[in-house]
């Protein structure tokens, strides 16, 4: 709404200072002549009137120039005074004058009105109606005159107030253009901005995926050349966690219920695929894991799978304040303890026993 | 007279292989498990020689999708003791079994050596909590759940995720045996909460005289 009102604000800006214009031009250029020419009695009441009038103009040009829009009382005033000026300049017009050289008022009185009432288009069309209508009357006034009279007058007067109705049409279409353009030119920005935003979203994909890969590049880069011997066990334990991290990446971004569970589920399943016994226990009703927690939850469970022999118990516990991801295992990891500060990480021997634990709460977040 | 003192149980479930399979288990087991009856309808546990067998092991799911616990219940009811076996893990229905009286809720992931156990442990008419079920336990958050201690808390979610309670001594640094009684006094506080059934009174009433519990824990 604020951008149609904008729209309008400019365009009766615009076109008041054009009418203001020919509200100069029109009464000095060409109506001032006429007032000096013609006679009218008693003649300080259409000097008197020609006075109000460029009044009214002066005062409007005060917000006009300033492309304000004109205060409420100023048009009321205004509109007041145009009309009674009109009506009485009309009144002391010599008996053939009407709509005719001498009747200068009509048409001035027309452009001030239009001037003063651009932006109220229904109180505009009253007020040339009621300005029409109150110098028809004066006209008929004196004696029905003859047909030949009535014609010139009705040209004259239905032309000066076409032209006037005609300026309102093209502000009015004007109005609705302009508003268009300004709603096709947001539409754009918005647009813009969201492209914008989305080569950002992607960059960040991009390098935070690049980051993620983790140990997979270097690895590729050392296999490729022969640094590494894919028969040595610990290039293979290596190619396990990067398969592993790889997995476990492409999990995350999967609309599932349950995301947690399904990056963990996705880890186990390539566990088995090396021939890894892995038992899942999952406990509790789901609860929403936001997705940089979940990184830090499953990334001991990467490391301690991609390391596991040959079995290992995988379980993730949902408590009324906790999130417990653990893997109890066959194969000592180093995992690092002090990785995340959102996450805390339990790791210890037991025996043949390897746990590791990361635990998230959810309730202090 | 050695054959009067084997424990004896009736098997319920609706896929052969699978009453074949816990027969073969608890009859290779030592001391063995005399399996009385085996039938694919629960019919089976209530005449005839099931009738009389120490325990009832109750597949949960015998035919369409809604649980039988409707069976459970009335068995309860009778004072039979009772091993729930089901293929599904789902916590709910596991506390929901628990709550009806059933001494152990144990999931056909779950291998020969917990059925033995809470087979065992029902014919004493003692529970069995085996590491799914202590998950279950630990991530109950129903408003009327007892209040555990934090160590009961640990032993059941350690439990739950190693499978082992030697592991579960060794990390929490007690005895064996301190483990089985932490798990007994938590399904004891799981069976003096919510309704009545003769088990969980039994359950009770031996740990009262066992000095497990006082009179005025109750």
């Amino acid at each position: 709404m604020g951008e149609s009102r904008a729209a309008a604000d400019h365009v009766h800006a615009t076109m008041r200072i054009a009418l203001l214009c020919v509200a100069v031009v029109v009464p000095f250029g060409l109506d001032l002549a006429r007032l000096v020419e013609n006679e009218y009695r008693p003649t300080w009441v259409a000097v008197t009137a020609f006075t109000a009038m460029s009044a009214i103009t002066a005062t409007c040009a005060v917000w006009v120039v300033r492309r304000k829009p004109l205060p409420l009382g100023v048009v009321v005033v205004g509109t007041v005074v145009v009309l009674t000026a009109s009506v009485a300049a009309t009144a002391v017009l010599p008996p053939d004058g009407f709509f005719r050289g001498p009747h200068w008022s009509f048409g001035q009185a027309g452009w001030v009105l239009v001037l003063l009432l651009l932006d109220r288009v229904a109180l505009l069309v009253t007020a040339v109606a009621v300005h029409l209508t109150a110098n028809v009357v004066q006209f008929l006034q004196p004696g029905l005159p003859g047909p030949a009279e009535i014609g010139a007058a009705g040209t004259v007067a239905l032309g000066t107030v076409s032209v006037q109705l005609g300026v309102l049409m093209i502000t009015e279409m004007l109005r609705r253009s302009t508003r268009q353009a300004m709603e096709v030119a947001a539409e754009r920005d918005r647009m813009v901005t969201r492209v914008a935003l989305a080569e950002q979203w992607e960059q960040g994909q991009r390098s935070a995926f690049a980051g993620r890969l983790g140990v997979t590049l270097p690895l590729l880069a050392d296999l490729a050349d022969g640094v590494l011997d894919p028969r040595d066990d610990d290039t293979r334990r290596r190619c396990a966690l990067a398969a592993t991290q790889l997995r476990r990446l492409f999990a995350e971004n999967d609309d599932v219920p349950d995301p947690l569970v399904h990056e963990v589920a996705a880890c186990v399943d390539l566990a088995e695929q090396r021939g890894v016994d892995v038992s899942l226990a999952v406990s509790g009703t789901a609860t929403p894991v936001p997705a940089d927690v979940r990184r830090d939850l499953t990334a001991p469970v990467v490391t301690a799978l991609s390391a596991a022999r040959a079995r290992a118990r995988v379980s993730v516990l949902r408590t009324d304040d906790e999130v417990r991801v653990a893997v109890v295992t066959d194969a000592g990891v180093e995992v690092d303890a002090a990785a995340s500060p959102r996450v805390e990480i339990d790791c210890g021997t037991y025996g043949e026993h390897v746990r590791v634990e990361a635990r998230w709460r959810w309730t202090s977040s | 007279m050695a054959v009067d003192q084997q424990l004896s149980a009736v098997v319920v479930d609706d896929h052969p292989a699978v009453r074949a399979g816990v027969a073969h288990w608890l009859s290779s087991g030592t001391p063995p498990i005399r399996v009385a009856a085996a039938g694919e309808d629960v019919g089976v546990a209530w005449v005839g020689d099931g009738a009389e067998a120490d325990v009832v092991i109750l597949d949960l799911h015998l035919s369409g999708p809604n649980p039988a616990l409707g069976d459970l219940r009335r068995l309860v009811q009778a004072g039979r003791r009772v091993v729930v076996y089901s293929m599904r893990a789902d916590d709910d229905i596991a506390l929901q079994c628990l709550e009806l009286g059933a001494l152990c809720y144990l999931t056909k992931a779950e291998g020969a050596e917990h059925i033995l156990q809470a087979t065992r442990a029902a014919a004493a008419g003692l529970p069995y909590t085996p590491p799914a079920l202590a998950g279950a336990l630990a991530g109950d958050r129903s408003a009327h759940r007892p209040a555990l201690s934090a160590r009961e808390t640990e032993v059941l979610v350690q439990w739950f995720q190693s499978e082992s309670k030697d592991f579960v001594a060794q990390q929490l640094g007690i005895s064996l045996s301190t483990v089985n009684s932490h798990l007994e006094r938590i399904r004891l506080k799981y069976a003096m909460s919510g309704r009545e059934a003769p088990t969980k009174a039994a359950l009770v009433a031996r740990a009262i005289q066992d000095g497990l519990v006082h009179l005025d824990d109750l």
